[in-house]
């Protein structure tokens, strides 16, 4: 076998990034990969495209024995590495005795009814700024649309089944790092029911603000950022919004 | 499902995997209830079988969690991390049995149809699916098969050489332009690879 150089990685990165290299070429290339660690990112990259392939095959459901049978040796691996890798506060419960426990756990009763008593207080400050907050947000709210409008900021027309009923939808930019839902001329939706945005990045959807719909205009902050999003997506979820969306997009867009 | 048990699902991958490295298993079934169909889709693409195909998502997934920390962001996506072990796995094992399977098509007739689940993340995940075969479509043949043979078959260069009565070089040759039309295509279009 020729010795890897420059030449020979160029010859064999393709193979390598398929699997294609038989196991003594493979070890070599992996070994030059270490010696020249500049080259690593030019493989990652072409080993993204030959990961696509990973999708190409037809979707198949793996059986829920599979994930019980996983879940099994999870579980009774998951114990043992928490035990092994304890922390402080565990491995100084190894040096108290039974008695001393007992008193530890008395003491912690009394801080943890007084730590309850001033995270209550903490709590209800907390909501009164949240609703002072929230009041402040509804009238920035109004002023940022029209800024953005009046700058022609970059918008995102969302497109969809609701769409091509004749709903509006777009995301309005206003900086960096927040957007606006602007809404019109959307279908009814029941009380009972709400619209609720999703920031999806890397197939992983984050809830992102909910909105009622009604024939007027709405406006709905987004409240994570989009700059990294691969999509931005509008479903129809129970009142009071799902963490994970339960039905089909029904606008959609493609950042 | 617990407070705890919902936390989860509102969790990035990345976050999800720091916590696997932690011996968390709720944090880790939430990254199987997500993957895992990926994952056994490509498993049964490469091994054609449903019980070896169960058996290479499980060593995978269980590998997945034995190894969490070696995971490295930089390097792409916790879910291309996930696949790339399947599919290394894969090679691995369809290399080590001494005949090859030769049933990927008859399988791909006879496959059942997915099971209907989470509209939303299906008309997503179909929607990129649909972009990878339709980068894949603009491959001629004879590029798509040389991927395909190296890719989920596990054949080396120059078996593929040997089995289809071509010098080495072409072999390389269509691998290289193959892997490139790919990226031309996202690039075409003004789209980063998806990683």
């Amino acid at each position: 076998m020729s010795e890897m150089n420059n030449e020979r990685f160029e010859d064999l990165k393709d193979a390598y990034v398929l699997g294609a290299l038989p196991e003594e070429e493979r070890l070599s290339f992996d070994d030059y990969l270490t010696a020249h660690p500049e080259r690593q990112a030019e493989i990652d990259e072409l080993g993204a495209v030959a990961g696509l392939l990973a999708f190409y095959p037809q979707e198949q459901e793996p059986s829920p024995e599979l994930r019980s049978r996983v879940m099994e040796v999870v579980e009774a691996e998951a114990e043992p590495r928490r035990v092994s890798g304890r922390s402080t506060f565990g491995r100084v419960g190894d040096f108290l005795s039974i008695r001393n426990l007992a008193l530890g756990a008395a003491a912690l009763l009394v801080i943890g009814l007084l730590s309850w008593n001033v995270m209550l207080q903490g709590q209800v400050e907390d909501l009164r700024g949240q609703v002072e907050d929230a009041q402040g947000q509804v009238q920035d709210l109004q002023a940022q649309v029209e800024e953005a409008q009046e700058q022609q900021n970059p918008t995102i027309e969302l497109e969809g089944s609701w769409a091509d009923q004749g709903a509006n939808a777009q995301v309005l930019s206003i900086n960096k790092n927040q957007a606006i839902l602007v809404a019109k001329d959307m279908p009814f939706v029941p009380e009972d029911q709400t619209c609720e945005i999703w920031v999806i990045s890397n197939d992983v959807p984050k809830p992102s603000g909910l909105f009622q719909p009604d024939p007027n205009t709405t406006a709905t902050p987004i409240t994570n950022p989009i700059t990294k999003a691969d999509v931005i997506a509008v479903t129809v979820e129970p009142a009071g919004g799902s963490e994970q969306p339960t039905s089909a997009p029904v606008l959609l867009a493609k950042l | 499902m617990p407070e705890r048990g919902r936390q989860y699902l509102i969790l990035a991958d990345e976050d999800l995997i720091s916590l696997v490295e932690t011996a968390d298993a709720e944090a880790f079934a939430t990254l199987y209830d997500r993957h895992s169909r990926a994952a056994f889709s490509l498993a049964y693409r490469m091994m054609g079988e449903r019980q070896a195909s169960e058996d290479l998502a499980q060593d995978a997934f269980l590998k997945v969690w034995r190894s969490a920390s070696s995971y490295r962001a930089e390097r792409g996506s916790v879910r291309t991390w996930i696949l790339s072990i399947v599919h290394n796995r894969g090679i691995d094992q369809i290399r080590s049995q001494a005949s090859r399977r030769r049933r990927q098509e008859e399988m791909e007739a006879s496959a059942p149809r997915s099971q209907p689940s989470e509209a939303f993340a299906e008309t997503w995940r179909n929607s990129q699916r649909e972009q990878v075969r339709e980068a894949l479509g603009t491959l001629p043949p004879e590029q798509l098969k040389i991927l395909e043979l190296a890719y989920f078959s596990g054949y080396t260069h120059m078996e593929i050489s040997n089995l289809l009565d071509l010098p080495l070089g072409t072999v390389k040759g269509r691998m290289r332009l193959g892997l490139k039309k790919i990226r031309d295509y996202f690039e075409s279009r003004d789209a980063a690879v998806p990683r």
